[in-house]
């Protein structure tokens, strides 16, 4: 019998399974609507730990910036469970083309409050 | 006769200015009290010089009524010299001084708003300037105890001392200058920051009351005691000049015979004549604001950035200011005042009720005269003075106060972008440009997919 291989090989291979199942089985625009989450998570994550790190001053910016990712966040996200071929049977009054003007002015809202409040 | 008169006037006019060479800057009036028992000619060398410097002499015995030193408080004279060694404030029960010469009238003119500069000799008699003294707070000793050393020896008895200039002498007085002969009192100098101390006495020199050594044992005693009661040593002054807070000056030399022909033409070292007739010069020059007289000739204040230098009534808070000072000094050569950049010292105070600024006055290259600093104004708003005070001994003093508002920045007066919150500027520019990329990216796609069936719909961007 083969040795077992070691977590650290384990969790490594597991990830590489993830990824490449990831990448075939989704569809090209599900893909894109998964980076651009990344990139929100990321810029949220980023001010956050400046917020925590450095200084909450000036507060209002602090509060608009993380608001602004985490708005985006929530509505790319419902984008996606929208217009994903796999949900058909929930969203059956919502055409992928309403759900994306839904996103599309529901962001256009949240950029207005985001510039309004960061000063 | 008229004719030759109508030519040599315009040239008697033309060499007048000439013949004189200085001048004060507060006048030339000079009123000489010279008691009766002196004689005028003792002093012409003095006298004389000083007419050559451009100065008016009148002449007038103290118990003459007229020409009055002033009218209806206001002085008549510049200047004034006391020659009154012997006079008394009371001899016989009359008086000795006239009433406009006494000592409070004098004390009254020096510190009214028209000053009045004065010099005044004394003597070892007890005379109204002994008590005077004591109000500029200088002590002097018990009457009929003139000043007697006995070292060096010399040609001259043990009261009449040689005094030679200490190393760096007081800056009245011109280095150099051989030692001058004095005869009379010496004084202790006391706390009062006016008195402006020029020239002391020798450090073997003491005051008693006789030149034998018949009073020796007393001042054994007294040198066990600690010199108290003593006027002797190096401590005691000899000429010491006073300056009010209004800028008079008043000179007290300890005995009349400095200013003397006798003493001016004595040789104090073989081949050495003495350093009088140049001491006396000094001092009248300085008594006599020649000499050391500063005054501010303009201050001003603007903002830093401000092209036009224009002065604001009010300024921001944190904001930058610039104060420029301008001084001029008396020249007594040329009669005129002159910028002086040499103040090495000058110190600008932004005060509210304390400094919250105090910084150095620095010369300005190429400006003669101006002195200027620049500032960050403090953060507390209110209402400031911009003070330059400066008092210096020997110098006339300096007093500048102009008042400023500072007032808190305007509500468009802040900054408008904070350098501490650009993360989150980032932070927000960033999702709305990610949001119009994403959207471009997916409708592209979108209408990639469906060009073929349906003719992609053009959906609102944005």
């Amino acid at each position: 019998m083969a040795p077992k291989p070691t977590t650290s090989v384990q969790m490594s291979s597991a990830l590489r399974t993830l990824w490449t199942n990831y990448r075939s089985s989704t569809s090209p625009k599900l893909q894109t609507i998964d980076a651009f989450l990344v990139f929100i998570m990321l810029s949220g994550i980023f001010q956050f730990l400046y917020c925590v790190l450095v200084s909450s001053f000036p507060y209002n910016a602090f509060l608009s910036g993380f608001s602004s990712t985490v708005g985006q966040f929530v509505l790319t996200a419902s984008l996606r469970s929208q217009v994903n071929p796999q949900n058909r049977d929930q969203f059956k009054a919502v055409s992928p083309e309403r759900a994306f003007a839904d996103f599309v002015l529901g962001s256009i809202v949240l950029h207005f409050f985001v510039y309004n409040f960061l000063g | 006769m008229w004719s030759i008169f109508k030519l040599a006037l315009p040239l008697v006019l033309f060499i007048s200015p000439l013949l004189s060479q200085a001048g004060s800057s507060a006048g030339s009036s000079v009123l000489v009290v010279l008691e009766p028992e002196l004689k005028r000619e003792d002093f012409s060398l003095f006298f004389n010089s000083l007419e050559k410097r451009g100065y008016e002499l009148t002449f007038r015995a103290p118990l003459d009524k007229t020409p009055k030193i002033a009218e209806h408080g206001i002085p008549a004279f510049s200047h004034v010299i006391f020659f009154t060694p012997t006079t008394k404030s009371e001899k016989k029960g009359e008086p000795g001084f006239a009433p406009d010469l006494s000592p409070q009238s004098l004390v009254s003119l020096a510190t009214a708003n028209q000053n009045i500069n004065i010099l005044i000799a004394l003597s070892p008699s007890a005379t109204p300037f002994t008590s005077l003294a004591s109000e500029f707070s200088l002590s002097l000793p018990p009457p009929k105890t003139p000043l007697i050393s006995h070292f060096p020896p010399r040609p001259f008895p043990p009261t009449t001392l040689i005094i030679p200039y200490p190393e760096t002498p007081s800056p009245l007085l011109t280095a150099g200058t051989p030692p001058i002969l004095l005869s009379g009192v010496s004084h202790a100098i006391g706390d009062n920051p006016l008195l402006v101390p020029i020239l002391n006495a020798p450090a073997e020199s003491f005051a008693s009351d006789s030149e034998e050594d018949r009073q020796a044992d007393l001042l054994v005693e007294a040198t066990e005691r600690g010199g108290e009661g003593l006027w002797a040593g190096s401590q005691m002054g000899v000429v010491t000049g006073f300056q009010t807070k209004n800028g008079a000056r008043v000179m007290w030399v300890g005995g009349v015979s400095v200013f003397s022909n006798e003493f001016a033409e004595a040789e104090v070292a073989p081949g050495q004549k003495s350093g009088n007739a140049q001491f006396a010069k000094d001092i009248t020059a300085w008594t006599f604001q020649e000499t050391m007289v500063l005054r501010i000739d303009e201050a001003t204040h603007h903002s830093a950035s401000d092209p036009l230098t224009v002065p604001k009534e009010m300024y921001t808070t944190n904001e930058h200011l610039t104060y420029i000072i301008q001084l001029s000094a008396f020249d007594a050569k040329t009669d005129t005042w002159i910028p002086y950049s040499s103040v090495k010292d000058l110190q600008l105070e932004f005060t509210m009720l304390d400094p919250h600024i105090r910084t150095a006055l620095k010369a300005v290259d190429g400006v003669p005269g101006a002195y200027s600093v620049t500032f960050r104004a403090p953060d507390r708003h209110g209402v400031y003075k911009f003070v330059v005070d400066y008092k210096r001994k020997g110098y006339t003093s300096l007093h500048s106060s102009l008042q400023v508002s500072i007032v808190p920045p305007r509500h468009d007066g802040y900054p408008r972008f904070l350098s501490a919150a650009w993360p989150y500027y980032a932070g927000a520019i960033s999702t709305s440009a990610g949001f119009i990329l994403f959207c471009a990216i997916y409708l592209g796609a979108e209408v990639s997919g469906r060009g073929k069936g349906k003719g992609g719909k053009s959906l609102k961007g944005e």
